[in-house]
């Protein structure tokens, strides 16, 4: 297969939690410390919560917390349905969660407390970016690669790339470097919202597949 | 070294490790507990030392030394910042500082980087000759005694930061704080593979019917473990579901109490002769990592606990856990994924029955519950995450940090 001028570096990265000694117990101690928190603490508990690989009933950890730990199903519900990436900023997202909390405790009763333990603790992280040490010079080198990759690596390129470029490192690439933009549109139109990691990777290996096939028969086996 | 992990670590651990190491190669890094044999942070420092060491950190451990009197004090200390109601007077607090003093004195306290584990040396601090300082509290001081954790915070905060096992566990100290779990070694001869030959060894030294399910608890005979609720949550599965109940633990020769709640629970499982419970001597880690290996379901069923590393001790062998929803396990176990949380003996003997009668969900989470802890809970990481907190303090107000 041909080489492509620009290889696609595969990176890989980690959070390295860090409390800010805040926590809630209701709901409107919740929404009181949302209002002040600092800025990286709401980017750990909504972007960053596909980091974690599994993500459980909803989709940000206020909305999970809403439902498991106060009972808020309403709530939560409406909390997931926030896309955290069509905002401008972190700010913009801080507003969207206040007004929808606000919201809720202005037409709902008065949610009861947690249970003690099962408080939100407010967090953030600091997040470390290092090479894996492995690129893709082709498409199927790149295939090659996604199936092996550490998990973290379709974190990094398909989630933090949205905040840092407005689209997954993949499609970028896939498009600008490789000229598939059919290939790019089908990973772009991946619902971030509603698939683990493994389930992205084998999409995006099986999508990879059908094009490097594709590409070894128009050119009788590749070269 | 690191290359036996290879193939049972994740690779970004091995990966990230290297790369921190090549970072902060030839600094110096000393960890100052109070004691090198027994518990479980003596447990992981051995293990993680050999890890540092390759990685290019020149790594030293040293042990405070106090006498009767300051071990007395320090117990009561970690008992009232768990939330026990002990005093500890102003002649007490004297005599830990006094104690720290002298090991100061005799210590090499020089190093880039300090790990102090735990409240007996925390006052070192006061000591300090220069280099990063880290209080590394294995602690839970979610409802801690406040006067005690007051005191203990003024220390703290002359730290560069501290670290916490859960966000739960942390105080506001005032100090940068980091969250990093446990971790369990997948080497160690508590959790390596064992052979068929060893199995069977185990098997058949303790009587153990091969047809039968096995639910096992491991852990000492203490009230906060509930193993009198396991036997209660075993004859209420008993009623449709034929299984054996272990109950391994070593006996508590040195501890009052727990001779006690072993007499209590031997009256209770009385002369039912499904009912194991099998006193092992310290140190039977080959004899434990078999049982779990042997049984069918694995129990920790705690109504308080600490980070509650067993779990991920049984997760890792591949094991459904039923633990109770209370300490670290809520993060070990994530409920109807790795494993069930329950609130109650009800709730265990519920799951218990439902892994028996379905042993598809039972492997299905097993599997999960392995890859979880492999992800997350293995002393590669831990040895990373104390690497990245290092780094991070030597890039001080930095979100996001390239290698």
């Amino acid at each position: 297969m041909e080489k492509i001028s620009e290889p696609f570096e595969f990176k890989e990265c980690i959070g390295i939690l860090k409390a800010t000694g805040r926590k809630a117990a209701s709901l409107r101690e919740l929404r009181d410390i949302l209002a002040v928190v600092r800025a990286g603490s709401i980017y750990h508990h909504t972007y960053q919560y596909f980091m974690r690989g599994r993500f459980l009933e909803y989709t940000n950890d206020f909305a999970q917390w809403a439902g498991e730990g106060l009972g808020e199903r309403a709530l939560s519900e409406e909390l997931s349905n926030i896309d955290p990436y069509e905002f401008r900023d972190i700010e913009e997202v801080r507003k969207k969660l206040l007004d929808v909390i606000d919201g809720y405790l202005g037409h709902s009763p008065a949610p009861r407390e947690a249970m003690a333990g099962a408080e939100f603790y407010f967090n953030e992280t600091v997040t470390i970016i290092y090479p894996a040490g492995i690129r893709a010079e082709n498409l199927a080198e790149f295939l090659i690669a996604i199936r092996f990759i550490d998990i973290n690596a379709i974190y990094y390129h398909f989630y933090d790339a949205r905040v840092r470029l407005g689209t997954n490192d993949f499609s970028s690439w896939f498009d600008r470097m490789i000229n598939k933009p059919e290939l790019a549109a089908a990973v772009s139109a991946i619902d971030p919202f509603m698939h683990d990691l493994e389930w992205i990777r084998r999409y995006i290996a099986g999508a990879v597949e059908v094009e490097v096939q594709r590409d070894m028969e128009m050119t009788g086996g590749g070269g | 070294m690191i290359s036996r992990y290879a193939g049972i670590a994740p690779a970004r651990d091995l990966i990230l490790l290297r790369k921190l190491g090549e970072k902060l190669q030839g600094k110096t890094l000393l960890h100052i507990n109070s004691t090198r044999a027994g518990g479980g942070v003596a447990e992981i420092l051995h293990r993680m030392l050999p890890i540092l060491k390759e990685v290019g950190i020149e790594t030293r451990w040293e042990v405070l030394e106090g006498d009767e009197r300051f071990f007395d004090i320090t117990k009561k200390l970690h008992n009232t910042l768990q939330g026990d109601a002990v005093t500890i007077d102003e002649d007490m607090w004297q005599y830990h500082f006094e104690v720290n003093r002298k090991n100061a004195e005799r210590l090499d306290l020089e190093a880039d980087a300090v790990l102090i584990h735990d409240p007996q040396p925390v006052p070192l601090i006061a000591f300090k000759k220069g280099g990063t300082w880290i209080w590394r509290c294995h602690i839970d001081l979610s409802a801690p005694c406040r006067d005690v954790c007051s005191r203990i915070a003024t220390y703290c905060q002359k730290y560069d930061a501290s670290v916490f096992s859960v966000a739960k566990f942390a105080q506001a100290m005032g100090t940068e704080e980091f969250i990093i779990p446990p971790s369990i070694d997948p080497l160690a001869e508590k959790n390596r593979e064992l052979s068929d030959g060893e199995l069977q060894e185990v098997r058949d030294r303790f009587g153990l019917d091969k047809n039968r399910p096995i639910l096992l608890q491991v852990s000492r005979f203490d009230r906060f473990k509930d193993p009198v609720g396991v036997i209660k949550a075993y004859r209420a599965v008993k009623k449709y579901n034929d299984c054996i109940l272990v109950l391994a633990g070593s006996p508590a020769t040195d501890d009052p109490e727990g001779a006690i709640v072993l007499q209590e629970v031997r009256d209770y499982a009385a002369d039912d002769p499904d009912i194991r419970i099998l006193l092992l001597p310290p140190f039977s880690d080959m004899d434990i990592n078999a049982l779990q290996r042997l049984a069918t379901i694995i129990l920790q069923k705690s109504v308080r606990e600490g980070f509650g590393l067993t779990v991920s001790e049984a997760m890792w062998k591949g094991k459904a856990v039923i633990g109770g929803a209370t300490g670290g396990i809520p993060l070990q176990i994530l409920h109807g994924v790795t494993g069930f949380l329950v609130h109650s003996v009800d709730g265990a003997a519920f799951r218990i029955r439902q892994l028996l009668n379905d042993p598809e969900m039972a492997a299905k989470i097993g599997t999960d519950a392995k890859e979880y802890v492999r992800q997350n809970f293995l002393i590669t990481r831990h040895t990373r995450d104390y690497l990245s907190a290092w780094y991070c303090l030597e890039n001080s107000g930095k979100d996001v940090i390239e290698l």
